[in-house]
């Protein structure tokens, strides 16, 4: 199973994005400033725009989703229990997943942004997928909501997952870190050597990193160990 | 000061609350109320019972800046220029003045490239950014801010906290997911379940909050 993009571009009158590289099964983070063309990528390796010249390849990939960063744009049900339901899921299994104080009749469009967010992600993360891509998963979540999503997505079985994000704080298991720069895609390369390279990479990270601490992992335990190494 | 007394409002119970000026900001899990406290504060809902006050005044005779947490419902016109010169259109701004703001606001936010953009070409972030932009233009004495930092990268919020300062707000209230904004601001407000759970400065709230997962990280483990 592999995600290959060969040669791929994209442009807009006022932006451009160009991406060469492979993706392995694993975890991989995509990181870019505001306007850099993340999202656009995930549409492209969702197979949802045509890039403007290059290829997609999918081996061995017959399941794909690619969850938006906007969660109001999937809601297709009026009410808890017909969003459950149009994902073929159990309401109540659902709702306790994403540990909702709703009921199956709470229309979706009274909950909050998180609240439809934890939702959405509960809909998704109830299903296995060969290609899960995640555009922001992190915007709108309260921290134990951040920490949810992150355990359940360092428990994947396998596939490849790909979160494009401008989270700092709460990651889950990283396998391979890439970031957009000057309209191009940058491979960081795999964790824990990526980290040195990362220009986007949260300044705590930064700071372990120039007191030549690197952190084995992102998730808070990696953070948590190599904070320690630090201190000792 | 910002006020709210023996407020009830959908689940929310606040007994009594004081805002000072500056840069307020609410955090709390998922569905806690922050939402529903921001829209109090700009006057956009108004309570069951009870009272807001912006220095004695009702919201709804204050100027407020507003940015809701669903950047889509902010956008009112299909382009950015539009969309920036609407607060200021809507008070019959003459022209000329209108556009001398709206490039002088562009520039202060960081978004003069977007001018000739329409709205439906932008990012999430860059939405986000425009609808700030238009909660500032008309320099309001309130700034209401709901989450309008879930689709930024960390170094444009940075940049943005002095810009809104120097927005001319008396008060800035925004609600955050990430700590680290939270923790630079002035004031801030806990909420869980529809109560204020704790308030005061963000050392203060956070030193109640260490042993959840709220704390700031790099408060945890500085380096």
């Amino acid at each position: 199973m592999r995600l290959a993009l060969d040669h791929l571009t994209a442009s807009h009158p006022f932006w451009s994005l160009a991406a060469n590289g492979v993706f392995s099964p694993g975890v991989h983070l995509v990181s870019g400033d505001v306007g850099s063309g993340k999202s656009t990528l995930s549409l492209m390796m969702a197979g949802l725009l045509k890039p403007e010249s290059g290829t997609v390849i999918r081996e061995d990939i017959p399941r794909t989703l690619l969850s938006f960063q906007f969660p109001e744009f999937h809601i297709t049900g009026l009410s808890v229990a017909e969003e459950c339901r149009s994902w073929d899921l159990d309401p109540d299994a659902v709702i306790r997943a994403a540990g909702l104080d709703v009921t199956r009749k709470t229309p979706t469009h009274s909950l909050s942004r998180g609240e439809l967010k934890r939702l959405h992600l509960a809909c998704v993360l109830s299903r296995e997928y060969d290609l899960l891509l995640l555009d922001e998963p992190f915007s709108s979540l309260d921290c134990p909501g951040k920490e949810w999503v992150c355990r359940q997505l360092s428990n994947r079985a396998g596939g490849i997952t790909v979160i494009f994000t401008h989270e700092q704080s709460i990651f889950p298991r990283i396998d391979h870190i890439w970031e957009i720069i000057g309209g191009n895609l940058v491979d960081c390369g795999e964790m824990p050597g990526a980290l040195v390279r990362w220009q986007h990479a949260p300044v705590l990270v930064k700071n372990l990193i120039n007191a030549g601490r690197i952190p084995l992992a992102l998730t808070p335990e990696g953070i948590r160990e190599a904070a320690c190494r630090t201190r000792g | 000061m910002i006020t709210f007394e023996n407020i009830r409002h959908r689940f929310l119970a606040i007994d009594s609350l004081v805002i000072p000026p500056g840069i307020t900001s609410v955090i709390g899990p998922n569905g806690s109320g922050k939402s529903t406290l921001l829209k109090l504060c700009a006057g956009i809902a108004e309570p069951d019972c009870g009272t807001v006050l912006v220095d004695g005044k009702s919201p709804r005779e204050t100027e407020v800046g507003y940015v809701n947490e669903f950047p889509d419902r902010n956008i009112l016109f299909s382009t950015v220029k539009d969309e920036l010169a609407s607060p200021l259109r809507f008070r019959h701004t003459p022209c000329r003045e209108t556009d001398m703001t709206i490039r002088a606001c562009a520039e202060t936010m960081g978004i003069s490239r977007l001018l000739d953009r329409t709205m439906q070409d932008l990012s999430g972030g860059e939405k986000v950014l425009v609808a700030l932009a238009t909660a500032c233009i008309t320099r309001p004495q309130v700034l209401v801010l709901d989450e309008y930092d879930s689709h930024l990268d960390v170094d444009r919020c940075e940049w943005l906290n002095p810009v809104l300062r120097a927005s001319g707000a008396g008060y800035v209230i925004r609600c955050t997911q990430q700590m680290e904004t939270a923790a630079v601001g002035d004031q801030l407000i806990y909420l869980e379940k529809g109560r204020v759970v704790h308030t005061g400065t963000p050392a203060g709230v956070f030193a109640r909050l260490c042993d959840s997962p709220f704390y700031p990280l790099s408060w945890r483990w500085p380096i």
